[in-house]
């Protein structure tokens, strides 16, 4: 059986601390089954044959001086323009970034073709600094926050993205600087069989407020088979305000993965909401510690889940401290065979009083062989604290999809406007006006 | 000359494996105004979802033709496009549906089955407002999502708005009058009323005679047991009204 860890050539082999961490990222890896717990209704059947692969590291071919070509799988006569080079070599021609729909909405736009970074940046304000993870580990930018916080035995597709550590973001947002606009980091994948481990290590510094967007787009090609691998380690100072927003939209046959660990200070507040509605198998995780006081969280996502795939959402947020808060509204829609998983865990420790938690997940079935699996979990340590959480599932209300119909709508648009509507209080939850309308665009 | 707009002849209809409908004979002429009066339990609420082809009731054996085609081969959607508007009795609650984006996306369906152009945004919301205030709907209600909160009269009172900007061929109200006082009923009358011109037809079912002193009907229909059991003009309705249905619910 091919395995999922290779030996494969990464740029830095010689930093001892980085080195160190791949390793330990190689022996914690393990594919669960479904005997282990958090994986029980997750199937990951797609990754047994393990036959995806890294694509080689781009660091290393730049190093040895390799000529930079432009990788997106076109030729000129496709491209139209005479492709450019920028100072390092890069293709200039845009293409990479036409594989990507446009964003109907002004964005700081970071581009990832798979799951390598395209070296383009955008003009950023001041105190708003983006460079590669491999840049800023080399620097001791990271102040050894990368892979601080994660338990890699407990987490095996992080352990997996750590043993390939070298293709990611490092994002610091300095203290009181305030993004007006999002940074966006689009993912594309063209490549078969490609095993892309982006890391992205998001420092917001006191008072920092931003908006950022994730956006994996698989394209039109139904057949692509590929792996996004994911993590994200986030880190909210005192006050710092962080909006993220996903939209995970993968080709049919593919797995994404996808971690996102954060941790809050005082006063901070973080607000996620997660749209997956691609990928054959996919999870987005979602961990967070609220560190201090005041310290809020919301963690809201829908899915739409059909044909054979199976999304789950994954949470766990820890509440450390007292009067800290979060909510949680997941919704979703499933149709076909398709299976829905939630897992939702609150935990309050003992000194966490005057705490607040909610929880709600609801799914829509629309079809008799759809499945929804929902796991609460609430552990509560604390005694003086405001708790809540609750799960239902139901079907297209029959009375609405014939009113809507004897109106002279169409029973497809109907059905459409049902679930629209169905889902219309989580996509309420995402501030950004114009983010908000796109993403329910894609419903 | 009268011109057939629906035909019903001798149908016969089921609901749960039970005989609702048997043997039910109508025939209204573009224009023309019939009520059709009955027991409770007699198959009036059957008839209007019959005609508007909701899912679970099925037709034994007859025929409904509307303009001459037959209606029950089509769709919920397509009758509506066709011209058939049913105001409910019981109108559904659709929550993260608003008023005017519903509206519009019905009225732009009928458009476009016959080959119209969509309605500009601007020119839609001025006409939905216009007919609102006549039917005294402020801006505030058309944002709100469909029937949610809305007490029993400010349902039929959208239930008449969409009728207004749907201008059907044929309206059926299923007993518009339930939980309506004197005020909000003849709001709902006159705006039935002001459909008629003449060529649209009205089926006015109900239980009260009361709803005909504002929908002034042609022909008045006793319905009992799943059949029409005598016809007449208007004082038939007032004759009704007097003399309860005993009599008929008797004939059995």
């Amino acid at each position: 059986m091919a395995e999922l860890i290779r030996d494969i050539e990464l740029f830095g082999a010689d930093i001892p601390r980085l080195e160190a961490l791949r390793e330990k990222g190689r022996r914690a890896f393990l594919l669960p089954t479904t005997k282990v717990e958090a994986w029980k209704y997750t199937r990951l059947d797609l990754l047994q044959k393990g036959d995806f692969v890294p694509p080689a590291s781009k660091f290393l071919s730049e190093l040895a001086g390799e000529p930079e070509s432009c990788d997106c799988h076109h030729d000129d006569d496709d491209c139209r323009q005479q492709p450019e080079k920028d100072k390092a070599g890069h293709c200039c021609c845009g293409h990479c970034q036409a594989l990507c729909p446009d964003l109907p909405f002004e964005a700081y736009c970071l581009h990832f073709h798979n799951g390598q970074f395209v070296p383009i940046y955008p003009a950023l304000p001041q105190g708003v600094q983006v460079m590669t993870l491999m840049e800023a580990f080399a620097r001791g930018e990271d102040d050894h926050l990368l892979g601080k916080y994660i338990n890699l035995s407990q987490y095996p597709f992080a352990a997996l993205n750590t043993a390939y550590l070298e293709e990611g973001l490092f994002i610091r947002i300095e203290r009181g600087v305030c993004l007006s606009r999002p940074l966006a980091l689009l993912f594309h994948a063209v490549g078969d069989g490609c095993l892309a481990n982006v890391r992205n290590l998001i420092v917001m510094e006191e008072g920092a407020q931003a908006e950022l967007l994730e956006y994996y787009f698989g394209g039109e090609e139904t057949n692509l088979r590929y792996f996004n691998n994911s993590v994200n380690e986030i880190y909210l100072g005192a006050g710092a305000v962080l909006n993220h927003y996903k939209l995970q939209d993968e080709a049919k046959q593919a797995v994404h993965m996808a971690l996102s660990c954060v941790r809050i200070k005082k006063n901070g507040a973080y607000k996620g909401f997660c749209l997956q509605k691609g990928a054959a198998l996919c999870r987005n995780e979602t961990l967070i510690r609220l560190l201090e006081e005041n310290a809020k969280a919301e963690a809201n996502a829908a899915y739409l889940a059909n044909g054979q795939m199976t999304a789950d959402t994954t949470t766990d947020i820890e509440h450390l401290a007292e009067k800290t808060y979060s909510s949680q509204l997941i919704k979703g829609v499933v149709d076909d065979k398709a299976k829905g998983v939630f897992q939702g865990k609150i935990q309050i420790a003992r000194d966490a009083q005057k705490t607040e938690g909610r929880q709600l997940h609801k799914a829509l079935l629309l079809s008799d062989t759809a499945e929804v699996d929902a796991k609460p979990e609430l552990e509560i340590y604390a005694d003086d604290v405001k708790c809540s959480h609750g799960a239902a599932s139901g079907e297209l209300d029959r009375e609405q999809l014939f009113y809507l119909r004897s109106r002279g709508i169409g029973e497809d648009e109907a059905r459409r406007m049902l679930i629209d509507a169905y889902l219309s209080d989580v996509i309420d939850r995402v501030d950004h006006l114009e983010i908000r309308d796109w993403l329910r665009g894609q419903f | 000359m009268n011109t057939a707009l629906l035909e019903i002849e001798d149908l016969h209809a089921r609901v749960a494996g039970k005989e609702i409908i048997k043997g039910f004979n109508l025939t209204i002429n573009e224009g023309e105004v019939h009520a059709i009066m009955g027991p409770n339990g007699a198959g009036k609420s059957t008839l209007s979802y019959l005609l508007s082809g909701k899912p679970g009731y099925e037709v034994v054996s007859g025929t409904v033709k509307f303009r001459g085609r037959d209606l029950l081969s089509l769709s919920p959607e397509d009758r509506a496009r066709e011209g058939v508007f049913l105001i409910m009795q019981y109108p559904v609650e659709i929550p993260g549906v608003p008023v005017m984006g519903f509206l519009k996306q019905a009225v732009n369906a009928v458009r476009k089955y016959h080959q119209l152009p969509e309605l500009d945004t601007m020119e839609f919301v001025k006409m939905v407002r216009e007919e609102g205030r006549k039917l005294g709907i402020d801006a505030e209600m058309l944002k709100r999502p469909v029937n949610v909160g809305f007490s029993g009269g400010e349902k039929k009172r959208l239930e008449t708005l969409q009728m207004a900007v749907l201008k059907p061929q044929l309206a059926i109200l299923d007993e518009a009058d339930s939980g309506l006082d004197i005020d909000a009923l003849k709001v709902v009358a006159e705006g039935v009323n002001r459909l008629r011109d003449g060529r649209r037809s009205l089926l006015v079912i109900t239980h009260y005679q009361r709803l005909l002193n504002y929908i002034v009907p042609d022909v008045v229909h006793v319905f009992a047991d799943g059949r029409i059991v005598k016809s007449g003009d208007k004082n038939l309705a007032l004759e009704l009204e007097e003399k309860g249905y005993a009599e008929f619910v008797k004939e059995k």
